[in-house]
């Protein structure tokens, strides 16, 4: 009895799975096709799915991936979702360093720290996008940001959740 | 914490610098690709069509299979009330009946006097139908995946056109898919003008499914509610006479209008030639 107390509770041949390496960068590229689903929508409202897999990603863990993979990411992210190229290339890529940046300073974290960070990174990523639809010829309001902001900010938590899921999976937890 | 401390390690600390320069290096790269799609937004179109063809076909056949299960739905729900509904389409049907004789009477007259005017009426054959597939449907912009690209003979900036009005253009063009932009984008400006009186007005997408009209000259606010704007052919992108919106709410110094063709209901799009060529050259 005192045995099967002190015995481990994970079963013998669990541990990461082969390629784990690589299930965060494949989630982000997942992420970012579901701009192909048939969804024809005037109002611009959904969130950008890769970029909120990116960060959901990079604040749950410091090592994802190497950093410079943001850049061709972000390329996939342009490609796929029909942004102008290099928005997301160069964003991803500031994203990556803001955040390595951020790990510097902060002493401590929590669940509201993370929405908070990821609300402002969101905010800058709809920001950016306004400003180059501008700068493209299509300057529409700035309030029309407001909705897919708030709904990519309540969106976050969910991908959070879905991405700490993901990555018990892949280490075999 | 792994960037936080790299510790005595000079290769740690390497590591740690280099991977901060390859940071800087894709921020830098992704910049210059920005400005570059910004201010020479042809230099990608290859390389924007490929990916198409890797979305689209995705968009496609998601839509088969979501327009089959809507079909299901709402062919059931036709069978409630049919008998009512029977009768409601017979006399719809002898209504339009009547109407389409005025119709043809009005064809048979305006083409006599088109004829002793010596107009000659240049008739646009489609290039190829397809369907909308899929949006823009996270960013500001309000572009559509057509399901037809360039080998059924689809170009950039071509127009697009359904049944009921003006779509928009053809903006990238892969082999097997193409985007539109939509007459609803910000930066689609149409020359058009009003169905009443042919005031010549301007038709600019509000990036949220509507159109804003504003008059050529300024004054008198011309439009009223259920006006309908129709394309003049100025300019050469779009052919003339394709009706584009309906207004629907006035403002100081111009209209809101619906467009027509709602890109989340129509059935297929008609991709035309380009009304007159050159246009669609000089055009963004």
């Amino acid at each position: 009895m005192v045995r099967a107390a002190l015995a481990s509770k994970r079963r013998i041949g669990q541990g990461p799975k082969s390629l784990a390496v690589f299930v965060p960068a494949a989630t982000v590229v997942a992420a970012s096709l579901l701009a192909a689903l048939p969804i024809v929508d005037h109002s611009g409202w959904y969130p950008d799915f890769g970029f909120l897999v990116l960060i959901s990603w990079r604040l749950l863990r410091s090592d994802p991936w190497p950093g410079w993979w943001a850049a061709p990411m972000g390329l996939t992210n342009d490609l796929l979702t029909g942004f102008p190229i290099g928005l997301s290339v160069a964003l991803w890529s500031a994203t990556m360093l803001a955040l390595d940046l951020v790990d510097r300073r902060t002493m401590w974290r929590d669940y509201w720290i993370e929405w908070g960070l990821a609300a402002v990174l969101i905010a800058i990523d709809e920001w950016l996008q306004w400003r180059v639809a501008a700068l493209a010829g299509a300057r529409v309001p700035i309030e029309a940001i407001v909705p897919p902001l708030v709904i990519s900010i309540c969106v976050f938590p969910l991908c959070a959740w879905l991405v700490s899921r993901i990555d018990q999976w892949r280490l075999g937890r | 914490m792994a960037t936080a401390r790299p510790g005595w390690s000079r290769r740690a600390q390497y590591s740690l610098f280099f991977s901060f320069l390859a940071l800087i290096a894709g921020i830098l790269v992704g910049l210059f690709l920005l400005a570059m799609s910004l201010l020479a937004p042809t230099s990608f179109e290859s390389i924007r069509g490929a990916a198409l063809d890797i979305t689209g076909p995705i968009a496609s056949g998601l839509h088969e299979v979501t327009a089959t299960a809507e079909g299901l739905v709402t062919g059931a729900g036709d069978y409630w009330d049919a008998a009512n509904q029977n009768g409601k389409l017979k006399r719809e049907g002898a209504a339009m009946r009547r109407q389409i004789l005025q119709a043809k009477a009005i064809v048979q007259e305006n083409r006599q006097l088109k004829a002793t005017l010596h107009l000659r009426e240049s008739q646009h054959d489609a290039i190829a139908v397809g369907r909308l597939v899929g949006s823009s449907f996270n960013s500001p912009r309000r572009f559509a995946i057509l399901s037809v690209g360039s080998s059924d003979g689809v170009r950039i900036g071509m127009p697009v056109r359904s049944p009921d009005g003006l779509v928009g253009r053809v903006v990238d063009a892969g082999a097997l898919a193409s985007r539109v932009l939509l007459v609803s984008d910000r930066a689609n400006i149409v020359p058009a003008r009003l169905l009443r009186g042919g005031i010549p007005v301007i038709s600019q997408g509000r990036g949220d499914g509507m159109i804003d009209v504003h008059p050529l000259e300024v004054g008198r606010n011309p439009f009223k509610r259920g006006d309908i704007i129709i394309t003049s052919g100025t300019g050469g992108l779009y052919p003339p006479l394709v009706p584009i919106a309906r207004v629907v709410k006035l403002d100081d110094d111009g209209a809101v209008a619906v467009p027509l063709a709602d890109p989340a209901n129509t059935s297929f799009a008609i991709v035309e030639p380009s009304y007159e060529p050159a246009a669609a050259v000089e055009a963004p």
